[in-house]
């Protein structure tokens, strides 16, 4: 099928075609936040504090009298960083892992996927917040935990497409070329896998941004005076309460994760109904 | 297969569901308050934390005991006391009283007590409440090591003689305060470090342990062997762990718990209306420590201008918002005869320049600097508006880094930090209470400061008998700790909040914020 098949039949999944817009408009507004942001992310003005929506604040202001929508916009930044950037460093490691086990085979593959297999078994958060607590907290640990973590079903999913393809005729016709092994898995095996990698990669961007989400709820991801959505929603937290609700500190910044989440899920699932329509893993 | 798994699965899982049901379903306590972060510690000797001081107040007795509304020492397990005319010598006569397991207390018990906790290998934070007390000092200190030199000593089962360095006015306060509590020897020589578990612990006071579980809650139960069990009107009183004051304000609406200590800031505003707020003054103060033993705050200017570069009056206003008052010095406003010194005021132009001039003009050059608080939403907003502050008027980034409380409390005692969030509620109505602690090498010093002529002046009015001399002295202390070389940056003086449901009765206002449960009663109104 041609390239214009696949698209067609991406748009016209709604969800998925609706998902991907909105992915479009965020990216969008993340890239050009600098210079439409309204105002300074960390610029307090303590007389302003908890203002509702207005139209000086559309998404009104936050205990400290900070422009609430700047501070989703610059969170928005940081929160899909989080995400590219260790959905990255899994596929890095998934990628060549997989291929790795999946092209050598026999006892260094039951060896490799063993491994994972007991990874799997440890509660991977603890992992990661041991480690933001031996290297320090700075984001970039995060992108590299985060990733760390993420890798293991990138391993497996890509150990199966090279098992299926290796015994493949372009495969056997490399050999007989004498392509040597990383040659033939870099240069024959991978471009032919990467439709499942790719879709999987999508639903992997929105899971990292959730455990950041999850991290920066708990105090243990981005610091003040930077913000993620995870962080403002926790912001908002605190100012939930029986007596007083500043409703807009936790509505806005949750929505646009939620938003932005389904969206992911919603343009990973079109690509794999359009790329793979035979897989349904 | 399945026939023989599913039994063997489910029963021990049936089981195990059944015992944590029945042994946890216990009944709830008649009161029940939020006390704060998991204690650091139950024994009297050791905590320095105000949580924990109030846990162990219902769980000890010491001689004497906090009049409930104006906190004069009332006779406690001393039925009644004798000082000498020159004020040195004290002698306690104690009641016939028992521990909660009916042993006999007696004064050879306070003289234990009062030797455990002075003795260099317990490394009591708090020792030096005892300093007033003859040699007390030296022998914490490990110049002498005969204890019979320091001034303790039971002449008889039921008399204590106790005698001072010098004449010291509030000597009857401090037998109330936990370091100076009696423990039980036979207790601790049986369990060691375990015996503030409960099931170990043995107190003589109005309540005992019951249960502690982490994280979770302890659990007191009225002591029927209590000398005063008969004043006692409560049955029970459950303390809940909770480090997230938000989560301690709902479960109040809520109904899970009967009184809190403390209130989440933004919701100060709302509450002030109600008939279950009572807020007061409160002798206590919340600074920052600075670590003067590290580069940049081992230099006073680089201190002074953070100190100049913070506008009080903002925090107070927009963040804690309950009325607290900015402070510029660490004793609090409400000490009787104490005029404090100025301070340094909010003065940004001013800290720019003693910045550039300690070698970092504009902030140019400036070391990473983290400040270090103990998570808390409170703490937190703190920090955020000074960071911001620094950032603006110094060109200073500070990170900001919080822990849990025990963590916490263990990285200042260690001068792991550099700018810490620090807190301190007077133990007695008198400037010393506040000033002493930072004389060099105090047990709560914690900012590697030392200065001679401080440590001299605080010698000096420890000694001084006219009061307008005294405070004069602690004055011209305080002007050093504030003025000239601020190791610590006061930030706010508190004021309290009690939020109790109107069936707890029996809760009177005070500056020291001290309400024993002892004293404390539930009336429901019949419906």
């Amino acid at each position: 099928m041609d390239k214009r098949g696949y698209l067609r039949r991406f748009l016209k999944n709604k969800p998925a075609a609706a998902g991907g817009g909105f992915i479009l408009f965020i990216g969008l507004i993340i890239l050009l936040t600098p210079l439409i942001a309204p105002y300074s992310y960390e610029e307090q003005c303590l007389e302003d504090q908890y203002q509702g929506p207005s139209p000086h604040h559309w998404m009104g202001t936050d205990s400290k009298g900070r422009d609430l929508i700047t501070r989703v916009m610059y969170g928005g930044r940081i929160s899909l960083a989080v995400g590219l950037a260790g959905t990255a460093v899994s596929l890095l490691i998934g990628v060549t892992y997989g291929s790795v086990a999946g092209f050598l085979g026999g006892k260094i593959d039951n060896t490799m996927m063993r491994i994972v297999d007991t990874l799997y078994g440890l509660p991977f958060m603890f992992l990661v917040i041991l480690l933001m607590t031996v290297v320090g907290r700075s984001i970039y640990v995060l992108f590299i935990a985060l990733g760390a973590v993420q890798w293991l079903t990138m391993a497996r999913i890509v150990r199966g497409q090279i098992i299926m393809l290796k015994e493949r005729e372009f495969v056997e016709a490399a050999r007989a070329l004498g392509a040597s092994k990383p040659r033939i898995i870099i240069h024959h095996l991978i471009p032919n896998i990467l439709g499942p990698v790719v879709v999987y990669a999508t639903l992997t961007v929105p899971a990292v941004m959730l455990e950041e989400a999850f991290l920066s709820f708990l105090g243990l991801g981005v610091q003040p005076p930077a913000s993620s959505w995870g962080s403002l929603a926790a912001d908002g937290m605190t100012v939930i309460s029986p007596v007083k609700t500043y409703w807009w500190l936790v509505v806005f910044p949750g929505a646009t994760l939620a938003t932005t989440l389904f969206s992911l899920n919603f343009l990973g699932d079109g690509l794999r109904d359009a790329l793979e329509p035979h897989s349904n893993y | 297969m399945f026939k023989v798994f599913l039994p063997l699965i489910l029963v021990p899982v049936i089981a195990c569901t059944a015992i944590t049901l029945t042994t946890h379903r216990c009944q709830r306590a008649e009161i029940t308050y939020v006390s704060g972060p998991e204690p650091e510690t139950l024994d009297p000797a050791l905590l320095t934390g105000a949580l924990e001081g109030r846990i162990v107040a219902a769980l000890f007795e010491g001689l004497t005991q906090y009049h409930p509304k104006d906190l004069s020492p009332t006779p406690g397990i001393a039925r009644e006391w004798r000082v000498s005319e020159d004020g040195l010598v004290y002698t306690f006569f104690l009641r016939e009283s028992c521990w909660s397991n009916e042993e006999p207390l007696t004064a050879h018990d306070f003289v234990y007590s009062w030797k455990r906790t002075l003795l260099p290998e317990t490394a009591a934070d708090y020792a030096y409440q005892l300093y007033y007390i003859k040699n007390a000092r030296a022998f914490n200190e490990g110049k002498i090591e005969d204890f019979s030199q320091v001034g303790v000593c039971a002449l008889d089962d039921y008399t204590l003689e106790v005698e001072l360095e010098r004449p010291t006015a509030f000597f009857l306060d401090l037998t109330s305060f936990p370091t100076l509590l009696p423990v039980d020897r036979k207790c601790i020589e049986r369990y060691g470090e375990d015996w503030t578990k409960p099931g170990n612990m043995v107190s003589n006071g109005p309540f005992r342990l019951v249960e502690w579980r982490i994280n979770d809650k302890l659990r007191m139960v009225k002591n029927p062997y209590y000398w005063d069990a008969d004043q006692v009107r409560l049955q029970s009183v459950a303390a809940l762990s909770i480090e997230s004051i938000n989560t301690g304000f709902n479960l109040y609406e809520t109904g899970g718990a009967d009184y809190l200590f403390g209130l989440p800031l933004p919701i100060v505003q709302v509450l002030k209306g109600r008939n279950d707020f009572h807020t007061d003054i409160y002798l206590a103060t919340y600074f920052y420590r600075f670590n003067v033993t590290r580069k940049p705050f081992d230099d006073p200017r680089v201190r002074k201008a953070f100190a100049m570069a913070i506008d009080k009056g903002e925090i107070v206003n927009y963040v804690t918002r309950g009325g607290e008052v900015p402070a510029k010095t660490l004793v609090p406003p409400g000490m009787p005869h104490y005029q404090p010194p100025l301070g340094v005021p909010f003065d940004p132009e001013e800290a720019r320049r003693l910045l550039a001039e300690a070698g970092y003009p504009a902030g140019k050059g400036f070391p990473k600097v983290e400040l270090l608080f103990n998570t808390s939403e409170a703490n937190k907003d703190i920090a955020e508006v000074v960071q911001q502050m620094w950032k603006k008027h110094l060109g200073v980034e500070v990170t900001l880094v919080n822990q849990e409380w025990k963590v916490f409390l263990s990285t200042v005692k260690n001068l792991d930090y550099q700018i810490a969030r620090g807190n301190w509620i007077g133990d007695y109505v008198d400037p010393n209470t506040f000033l002493d602690m930072f004389v060099t090498e105090g047990g709560n010093n914690r900012t590697g400061w030392s200065n001679p002529r401080y440590d001299h002046l605080i010698e000096m009015a420890a000694s001084e008998i006219v009061t307008r001399k005294r405070m004069d002295i602690f004055q011209e202390a305080e002007k050093i700790l504030v003025e000239d070389e601020l190791p610590i940056l006061p930030i706010y003086y508190h004021v309290s909040f009690n939020i109790y449901r109107p069936y707890v009765k029996g809760v009177y206002p005070n500056i020291l914020n001290v309400h024993p449960w002892k004293y404390m009663w539930i009336e429901r109104e019949e419906s």
